[in-house]
């Protein structure tokens, strides 16, 4: 077991001390000062390199869980001010068990695992042991340091000996239903969302001065004791680990290859079976490129229609559940009438995550115009345009059924929160979410078609693009820290927004038949 | 040693790609396995390999251990795109890999001598793999699998990605290898399998077949292998 962990740490090593070097030496002063590959082979330099990376690969995981930490921190100063303590250990044991069911450590998917147990051809059960044991060591004080840091007493060992034996019972689940459905349980969204929910419901259970007392969670303690043991011995009674991790792990190794074509349209856009055959009705008068862009969006229905519908369902429920839970606590009403008047910013952010314009762009890539853009015909201004026009009303339409439940229901939790004198605010509020969901669906067909990023062989090529990409998430997060009173952040943002893709659509119109092709 | 198919099955929704296959594989052959496109010849080896789940039937392996089914270590698997640690040296590479399975290697050689092998040179043994060309990978990949020396070892278009020189000194490993192992060899390139087989198999209509040599001559019995697949295709 020590053997497989040293070794996996050899590798890991040497594999980010070389992507490191092989940075370096492309970049423009070194290209020419190192030509050939004796960096690679300098001992005294991969030396010095690997105590850099030990240190940083530690500082990375301690401030993780720095982070984990301080954002329980927060929500328990909003939820709890007066007793944070209290708030703390509550949080932190409703996100353990969050933890223990949809994150798993055995099912979770690297590339790192593919080369260990298919291409080294390590023991595959001690790569899990030794893996376990290490995660759950590792974990068990680094939670125990911070939490010792945000309450100093000893009652956190209550909750952090919670932590280190969930995680069997967890990875036992886990493998038993992988057993089963030959898939992990987070694949399942039913189960992911409902367990996602539950958690966050109860979460908000201080609000009505209910929460997670030490002496429940040592009495959970004590029953996960024996729970933990057997769970353990499940899991190294299980033989065939080389094969859970050669099926799990084999196509996302594929997927971050250089040579991942085939693999990679499935793994990322998979079609779903009955989405394959389509109904005729719905292809019925369709001619060129209408029936074309039809067939596309039917086959996707799974990524595209089904998701949205489920982010709607979602986003339905938060509004219903925070608005019951308002009628129930004044404190909670004053809070969000707050937000809803001066922090209307974050919606740019939520809006990001809940747009699947990102993961719309891959598929169209993907599973279409890789292969089409190598026709001339479809290179032809005219089609590309043509494809434009009807690709953004139907991605525009998809991101609108979420974004139309949220327009709705903000007004109404506005009203029920305490409302506003401003009248201006019932009607600001909903354009702006319809207008950020139209946005966000130019946008990414917008920068897809400006900067078409991938290469024949489906590597990202474009640093702009991906500049673009990190700048989206950057400018809408950073939004977040931004107060001003909610009428006039809508207003401006309408403004932006609208600006911004009248210019992009005329870049589109004007640009995009150069820059639309395979890198 | 005997690798046996059972009434291997496999379906895709609908469409059947595999039925009811039976055949026994020897030790001390190679296999060329032939299909058409799409005939399920990569669907067959992801059987084998346990990448997918098999709908019914069974796969054993029979030696001296008596008969049991196929284990994930009894097998390597040469693919055509393989997908390799890019940013690990050649050479980084092979050392992990020999110190990881230094207790399952039958003879040890030195890196120089396993590099020797597949004629991999010096100076490129300091390269990453992300470096080397799609043939280089593919050496890298059936090195690994000659130094794990499994006793099925599946290869898919292997050596269509390498230059003549290094085709024809990998038929000679291959040939070498032969003598405790059983090899399966897919390929469309009819003569490479009959240059480096023992036995031709095809894959259609969802079903192995061996294709009888007896006393035909080379061109008489690759018009048998052709009319075969013809056949079978308008069934």
């Amino acid at each position: 077991m020590f053997n497989i962990l040293k070794m996996t740490y050899k590798i890991d090593m040497t594999y980010a001390i070389n992507s490191f070097i092989y940075s370096i030496k492309h970049l423009p002063i070194f290209k020419d000062l190192f030509p050939d590959n004796s960096l690679y082979k300098s001992k005294k330099l991969k030396a010095v390199i690997r105590i850099l990376g030990i240190l940083l690969s530690s500082a990375r995981v301690i401030l993780y869980k720095i982070l984990y930490f301080w954002t329980i921190y927060m929500i328990a100063s909003y939820l709890t001010p007066k007793n944070i303590t209290t708030g703390i250990l509550h949080i932190y044991f409703i996100f353990t068990t969050l933890g223990i069911i949809i994150n798993n450590k055995i099912l979770t998917t690297n590339t790192k695992k593919y080369f260990s147990i298919v291409l080294f051809n390590m023991d595959a059960k001690n790569f899990m042991k030794a893996n376990f044991w290490s995660d759950r060591i590792i974990n068990f004080i680094l939670h125990s340091i911070c939490l010792w840091f945000l309450i100093k007493s000893p009652s956190i060992f209550i909750f952090t000996i919670f932590m280190f034996l969930g995680r069997f019972l967890g990875e036992r689940i886990n493998l038993l239903y992988y057993k089963k459905y030959k898939m992990p349980i987070i694949y399942n969204y039913t189960i992911y969302w409902t367990v996602l929910f539950l958690s966050l419901g109860a979460c908000l259970l201080p609000l009505i001065d209910t929460q997670v007392s030490k002496e429940v969670v040592l009495v959970i303690d004590m029953i996960m004791i024996p729970i933990a043991i057997v769970c353990y011995y499940g899991l190294v009674k299980i033989d065939n680990y080389k094969l859970i991790y050669k099926r799990m792990n084999t196509k996302v190794a594929a997927l971050n290859s250089n040579q991942s074509k085939d693999y990679s349209r499935q793994a990322i856009v998979d079609i779903k079976e009955k989405d394959k055959k389509i109904d005729e009705k719905k292809l019925k008068g369709k001619k060129g490129y209408d029936l074309f862009n039809t067939i596309f969006f039917e086959r996707h229905k799974e990524i595209l229609l089904r998701s949205a519908k489920w982010l709607a369902a979602i986003s339905l429920l938060i509004i219903v559940v925070v608005g019951i839970l308002m009628i129930a606590s004044p404190t909670l009403q004053k809070s969000l009438n707050n937000f809803l008047l001066n922090n209307i910013a974050w919606f740019v952010i939520i809006m990001y995550f809940i747009n699947r314009g990102a993961i719309i762009t891959q598929a169209m890539f993907y599973n279409c115009d890789h292969s089409m853009l190598t026709f001339n015909f479809y290179r032809n201004p005219k089609v590309i345009l043509n494809v434009f026009k009807t690709r953004l009303l139907t991605v525009s339409k998809v991101n609108l059924i979420p974004a139309v439940v949220i327009a709705i229901g903000l007004p109404i939790l506005l009203y029920i929160s305490g409302g506003t004198t401003n009248i201006l605010d019932y009607i600001s509020i909903p354009i702006f979410i319809i207008v950020l969901s139209i946005f966000f669906s130019i946008h990414y067909l917008v920068i897809y078609y400006l900067f078409q990023p991938y290469d024949k062989n489906m590597k990202m090529k474009s640093i702009t693009y991906s500049i673009i990409s990190a700048m989206t998430y950057i400018i809408s997060y950073s939004l977040t820290d931004f107060r001003m009173s909610t009428t006039m952040f809508s207003i401006l943002a309408i403004i932006a927004t609208v600006t911004y893709s009248i210019i992009a659509l005329v870049l589109v119109y004007k640009k995009s038949p150069q820059t639309f092709k395979i890198k | 040693m005997k690798l046996i198919i059972k009434n291997l099955t496999k379906s895709y929704g609908e469409k059947k790609v595999l039925k009811d296959i039976d055949f026994t594989f020897e030790e001390g052959k190679i296999y060329g396995l032939i299909g058409r496109n799409g005939a399920g010849k990569t669907t067959f080896f992801n059987c084998l390999n346990e990448d997918i789940e098999i709908d019914s039937g069974s796969i054993i392996l029979s030696d001296e251990y008596g008969e049991n089914r196929l284990k994930t270590e009894d097998i390597g698997y040469v693919i055509s795109t393989p997908t390799v640690p890019e940013f690990l040296t050649g050479k980084e590479f092979l050392t992990f890999f020999l110190e990881i399975n230094k207790d399952r290697l039958q003879e040890e050689k030195t890196i120089d001598e396993y590099f020797d092998i597949v004629k991999i040179s010096k100076s490129d043994q300091d390269k990453l793999l992300k470096e080397y060309s799609h043939g280089m990978k593919n050496k890298m990949q059936m090195l690994i699998n000659f130094i794990a020396n499994p006793k099925v070892l599946l290869l898919d278009e292997p050596l269509t990605s390498l230059d003549i020189v290094v085709q024809e000194e990998m038929k000679q490993v291959l040939k070498k290898m032969k003598k405790d192992h059983i090899l399966i060899f897919s390929t469309h390139i009819l003569e490479l399998a009959l240059d480096l087989c023992d036995e031709i198999v095809i894959l259609n209509n969802q079903k192995l077949e061996l294709i009888e040599k007896s006393n035909l001559n080379t061109k008489k019995y690759k018009d048998k292998i052709i009319e075969s697949l013809k056949e079978e295709k308008n069934v």
